[in-house]
């Protein structure tokens, strides 16, 4: 085994991609996605607002949006120009507050405040939804104070003929809904995951001995997947650690649970995934199939993670090839460890799901018997054939 | 050998390469029935919640009723304290928490207000947005209630009463993408970066394959190689987008505002321009499993990158700057404004001279490599 584990060494200095894959690319990849949503909250969305009635009142409401964090007002004076803009994507919402808005307040009449956001960016549309009608529902609010403070009522029965019924409501686990705690861990551990792939099946494609236009398998072939368990393992668990190190150390996300349970879950995560790149390179044994095949299966991984859009409501099929990919049983766990602070007893439970992977080890390990028995049967044949044409 | 026949071998090199076919046209299908399955139901809905209710009043009841029928929400428990409530969410068999305090409806009709406590699961946020949306509405309408109540209780008279708690109607609408769904959403983008992401792996892997080994690609001038192979995987990569642009947005139902000339316009210097930037690529490699390696690592940043799922406002300067060069970055976006959003050709102008721009850009480049290539293995 120890010959074994030095070979691997020899192959890794020896090939300057996969010795990149393992040092500078992980590091690389994974600081550049975090910086890419290192802004965490958004804030300061531009939002055309058009005044049509440019009254104090409408003023007022305009300067409530603009204090609201994640609100920039730009004023438009044409409501086409704003239209024109929102086509663009140039601002993400557009607000527009009518003729005669105060008049009509004033006199009774419930004039409509017009909110058009962008729901074909979904995330910022969402938000801005939200937030606009808060901040203009919030100014009226003031306005409708005033008026039933003039009715002679008394400030404290204002307040609460305004709104009898106040919410608090509050952000489990993630409390200012930042972006960086809620995205960046599963698209790294997706990155991490084809970065695992990648390495593996590199290594697999190497030990693959090329005869002609064929490949071979080599003699000995679970020793060698073994070595490379034992070797790639720990390599990649290092940019596992590094990413929680990132995330939980250095950038100080809360965290409620442990961190050496996560590590344990993620050499679980891997150890699945080689199963699996195990048996799609039994399948393949040709190096750039091997690799389009892994590439076709885990690229899509993050979608089926179930962070971005919930799993219960994916339809049967999607549950089902989720539960192929070893990074959306390993976010399960990672979901639970670091907001619900989940033991190990629990991470244990969760890591039962696993037991699918069982199932692809038997397979490939039959998929082998049989190619070996072929492979056999043809290289002794060809083999006679040799000492056939000697003699 | 004449341009026909030049044309056919390259047809051939490609169709014959059991990797380029595997990524090609295998990843084209696959993606477009695998990325967007997990979507397919569009809007999350009915989020678990578990309540705890320590006023156990009637109105109270109204309101659990009321936020049950919310489509948003289902409520799947009744519990004693806030602690169980915890642990129901901490073993995922909730994701929202609503807090009923004791004396809620006493209060409220004594003229006291009262305050509703919610709270939503924020690791996940679709979840966490459709409990939030579903508990609030549910309050506010207990809210109005309790004072329509309690005006006509002072003697104003009902439409009054109504108009003075309806002063203002505040009318948002999305726009663009009417349903919120989620395909609509991430599809266009999306299918663009799969188109992108092939054929800059097909072109990688011919490529990759042919430096080190001698045939068709001696015997021909670098220019008209180039020629052909940006010819024959355009015309692939038309039939390809048809089947993306056209059909399967229509299977998902995702809005198409542009008319097919538009589309086809701007398709153009999209796919030459993504071509040429792969045979460019291509002259940088000669092992045919990396091509697929590298592309796929930047897959993703390319993703975020585009602006459609993370506003470029927020994006670092210097990495929107950078991704200026991938044709797929402008791509994305042009199509969006043009067939998502409804803008006029007119006003994804500057973009599609930016895709031509890259596609002279890469062109010299690819010219350059391939040359390069065919001289050092000629000689």
């Amino acid at each position: 085994m120890r010959v074994l584990l030095k070979q691997e060494l020899k192959r890794l200095w020896c090939s300057p991609w996969q010795l990149a894959l393992v040092t500078y690319i992980p590091l690389i990849s994974i600081l550049c996605l975090w910086w890419l949503f290192s802004a965490g909250l958004p804030r300061q969305l531009p939002v055309a607002v058009v005044d049509q009635d440019n009254s104090q009142l409408t003023r007022t409401l305009t300067r409530n949006l603009a204090a609201n964090a994640v609100i920039k007002p730009i004023t438009y004076t044409q409501f086409a120009d704003a239209k024109a803009a929102m086509t663009q994507a140039e601002v993400y919402a557009v607000v527009v507050f009518p003729h005669e808005f105060k008049r009509k307040l004033l006199t009774g009449s419930s004039p409509t405040v017009d909110i058009r956001y962008n729901s074909q960016f979904l995330l910022v549309g969402k938000l801005l939804s939200s937030q606009l009608q808060l901040s203009v529902g919030a100014g009226l609010m003031e306005v409708a104070g005033m008026k039933q403070l003039l009715n002679g009522a008394n400030r404290a029965t204002v307040a609460v003929n305004l709104s009898p019924v106040t919410s608090q409501t509050t952000a489990l686990f993630n409390r200012n809904n930042n972006y960086v705690g809620f995205l960046v861990p599963p698209v790294l551990i997706a990155l991490l995951q084809l970065l695992a792939m990648m390495v593996f099946v590199n290594s697999l494609n190497d030990s693959l001995i090329r005869q002609g236009e064929q490949y071979l398998l080599p003699a000995k072939f679970w020793w060698h997947v073994g070595a490379k368990v034992l070797f790639y393992t720990p390599v990649m668990l290092v940019h596992g650690g590094f990413i929680l190190a990132w995330l939980y150390g250095v950038l100080r996300l809360p965290i409620a649970g442990n961190l050496l349970l996560l590590i344990a879950a993620q050499a679980m995560m891997f150890l699945a995934l080689w199963t699996l790149v195990i048996l799609v390179f039994l399948l393949m044994r040709e190096p750039a199939r091997s690799v389009s095949f892994c590439t076709a299966l885990f690229a899509p991984a993050f979608a089926f993670m179930g962070i971005t859009f919930p799993v219960n409501d994916m339809p049967e099929l999607a549950q089902w090839w989720r539960l192929i990919m070893p990074s959306s049983h390993y976010i399960d766990s990672h979901v639970s460890i670091i907001s619900y602070g989940a033991g190990a007893l629990q991470v244990l439970q969760q890591s039962i799901s696993y037991g699918y992977f069982i199932i692809v080890l038997a397979l490939a390990w039959g998929l082998h018997r049989v190619i070996w028995n072929k492979q056999i049967a043809l290289t002794t044949r060809s083999q006679g054939e040799a000492v056939g044409v000697k003699s | 050998m004449s341009w026909l026949q030049l044309l056919f071998v390259e047809l051939k090199a490609i169709l014959a390469d059991k990797a380029i076919v595997v990524t090609m046209f295998g990843g084209v299908l696959f993606y477009s029935v695998l990325y967007p399955l997990p979507y397919l139901n569009q809007v999350p809905t009915q989020q678990q919640v578990v309540v705890v209710d320590h006023d156990n009043s009637s109105l109270s009841r109204q309101l659990l009723r009321h936020a049950d029928a919310s489509p948003k929400i289902t409520i799947v428990a009744l519990v004693g304290s806030i602690d169980i409530a915890q642990q129901w969410i901490s073993e995922s068999k909730a994701h929202g928490l609503l807090v009923i305090p004791e004396g809620f409806r006493r209060n409220l009709l004594l003229g006291k207000g009262a305050t509703l406590s919610y709270g939503g699961d924020a690791s996940y946020f679709l979840i966490y947005s459709a409990v939030a949306e579903g508990l609030i509405s549910a309050g506010m309408d207990a809210g109005r209630q309790i004072q329509l109540v309690g005006l006509l209780a002072r003697g104003e008279n009902p439409q009054q009463a109504e108009q003075s708690l309806h002063s203002v109607n505040i009318n948002s609408v999305p726009a663009f993408n009417p349903s919120l769904g989620y395909t609509p959403y991430v599809v266009p983008g999306l299918f663009l970066l799969i188109l992108h992401q092939t054929l800059l792996i097909g072109t990688g892997i011919l490529g990759a394959g042919q430096w080190r080994k001698k045939g068709y690609w001696n015997h021909v001038s670098p220019m008209a190689l180039i020629g052909a192979r940006l010819t024959v995987f355009s015309a692939i990569y038309a039939l390809f987008a048809s089947f993306y642009l056209g059909y399967c947005f229509y299977w998902y139902d995702v809005s198409v505002q542009a008319t097919l000339t538009e589309v086809a316009l701007l398709m153009m210097p999209f796919i030459l321009s993504t071509a040429a930037c792969g045979i460019a690529l291509s002259s940088l490699f000669v092992r045919r499993e990396l091509p697929t390696q590298v592309l796929l690592l930047v897959s993703m940043p390319i993703l975020f990158v585009s602006g459609f799922v993370w506003p470029i406002a927020l994006i670092p300067d210097l990495l929107v700057q950078l991704s200026q060069v991938i044709p797929a970055v402008p791509a994305i976006m042009a199509m969006l404004e043009l067939s998502q959003m409804g803008a006029g050709w007119t006003s994804v102008l500057p973009l599609w001279i930016h895709m031509w721009t890259l596609f002279v850009l890469f062109l010299l480049l690819a010219f350059i490599g391939v040359k390069q290539r065919l001289k050092t293995e000629n000689g």
